[in-house]
């Protein structure tokens, strides 16, 4: 994965969208992490899918590259690979900032 | 509001609720109405009970997919225009070609890039609108030629008979479009009487007893579904078995005649009391083979009717006594079994002018036990 851009840009007609944006990707991080430890790849590869298409809609760049590794990894099983990448998206979504513009 | 500024609504169908708020937020900010589901089940009932003007659906969704809601709505006559766009993987060629079998409009790309996004939707949108007026035009078509048909017919027929022929849309413009051949029973009845009286009452007064004659008459005739082909002078022509065949035509003449001496002897008794002259309705009934059609010139064409039993259906009516129903004997083979035989007397073999073959004539007596001028 190429280096991690921490800006997101966001258009500034979507600020009155992005709290709940947040709230919703906090959520799917636990989902993501539940599923890993459960060893639910099914799972995983839905949610990769999702974050994959939302991300970048919202100007979240890395969510749709998070969402694409795990989803290509959950096709084959790469536990390693998801485990390093739901990291990464903790991190990313802790230290993100937001431009709106 | 009117339909000129009525939003164009969008179906929103995508489970993840982040993305059907982004998709909605865009399409509101370019002043269309959004609506969002988040499952497919959700998305039917919503369809079928609020059609949108445009679906913006996901592909990947827990139940029913983005192809098999396509697929459903494409495949339902009353929702198969509504056009559909289905949201896929950049990169997900597979899904693309599902769609397209699924009956899919077009394709947006995850993830959504706000200027494509809005670039399909406002091209869809254009195509919907004119689709939308197209119809709109045509429907507006269809009604003006009905009603024009239906004005048409009402010069003839009984609005029972008229909503018979606009009910069958596959044949109701050939029906007084093109010329039939066929058998009819021509129904000839004369007002007798009515110019002595012409003669002593004034003129206004003339038309409206004239028109309350024709009024009876035609009721008489609209109540047996027989078609008006001729009102001229006293006379008025009507035909049966056209321009549907009906089952009987001859018993429908009948009833109609016995109709219209009934319903006019009061009315006669009334002129009389008022005008000192009696007056009372002669007819005349034939059948057999004749032409009907529109004849006539690019100026004026009226619906007509020619043929033998016309020519004798207006001879008996000229030989009938007022209250008097006289026939041939085509007519009356259909209702021997009909009418008691004490209404009933034999004339004989009757020469009618312009027949080479005499007739064998029938009067047919109607009973008017309140009318002071008595039958035949």
């Amino acid at each position: 994965m190429a280096e991690i851009n921490y800006t997101a840009v966001v258009a500034k007609d979507l600020e009155d969208l992005i709290p709940v944006f947040i709230k919703n990707r906090t959520k799917e991080l636990d989902s993501l992490k539940t599923a890993i430890g459960a060893g639910d790849f099914e799972q995983l590869k839905q949610l990769g899918h999702r974050m994959k298409g939302v991300g970048n809609s919202y100007g979240f760049a890395p969510i749709s590259d998070f969402g694409k590794t795990i989803e290509d990894s959950a096709k084959v099983s790469d536990k390693a690979t998801i485990d390093g990448c739901i990291s990464a998206y903790a991190d990313y979504l802790a230290n993100v900032k937001i431009v709106y513009e | 509001m009117t339909e000129a500024q009525a939003p164009f609504r969008v179906l929103v169908v995508d489970d993840d609720p982040d993305m059907g708020a982004y998709l909605g937020l865009l399409l509101k900010k370019e002043g269309m109405q959004a609506d969002i589901v988040e499952d497919g089940d959700s998305a039917l009932v919503r369809v079928m009970t609020d059609p949108p003007d445009l679906i913006l659906c996901d592909v990947m969704m827990p139940g029913l997919t983005g192809f098999d809601i396509c697929q459903r709505l494409k495949g339902e006559e009353t929702t198969a225009l509504i056009p559909i766009v289905l949201i896929t993987g950049l990169d997900d060629q597979e899904s693309r070609i599902k769609g397209i079998e699924a009956g899919a409009d077009d394709f947006l790309n995850k993830p959504v890039k706000r200027e494509e996004l809005l670039a399909r939707v406002k091209t869809l949108r254009r195509l919907h609108e004119t689709r939308k007026e197209l119809e709109r035009r045509r429907l507006a078509a269809e009604v003006e030629r009905k009603e024009a048909i239906r004005k048409t017919f009402s010069r003839y027929i009984s609005p029972r008979l008229a909503d018979r022929i606009m009910g069958d849309a596959d044949r109701s413009g050939d029906i007084f479009a093109k010329a039939q051949r066929s058998s009819v029973v021509a129904l000839f009845a004369d007002l007798r009487g009515f110019t002595r009286l012409t003669d002593r009452t004034e003129v206004g007064r003339v038309v409206e007893m004239l028109n309350e004659y024709f009024s009876i008459l035609s009721e008489a005739a609209y109540r047996h579904d027989a078609t008006i082909f001729n009102m001229a002078g006293d006379a008025l022509l009507v035909g049966f078995n056209v321009p549907f065949p009906q089952a009987d035509p001859a018993a429908r003449a009948y009833r109609c005649a016995q109709e219209m001496l009934t319903q006019f002897a009061p009315v006669a008794d009334r002129w009389e009391s008022e005008q000192g002259i009696a007056t009372g309705v002669g007819i005349g009934i034939c059948m057999g083979e004749a032409v009907i059609g529109n004849v006539g010139s690019p100026h004026y064409m009226s619906y007509t009717i020619i043929g033998n039993p016309v020519n004798s259906a207006a001879r008996l009516m000229q030989l009938a006594q007022p209250y008097e129903i006289l026939v041939c004997d085509a007519v009356y083979e259909e209702l021997r079994g009909i009418i008691p035989p004490e209404q009933v007397e034999a004339r004989g073999d009757v020469t009618l002018r312009g027949r080479a073959e005499p007739v064998k004539v029938f009067s047919l007596r109607v009973p008017l036990p309140q009318h002071s001028g008595g039958g035949a």
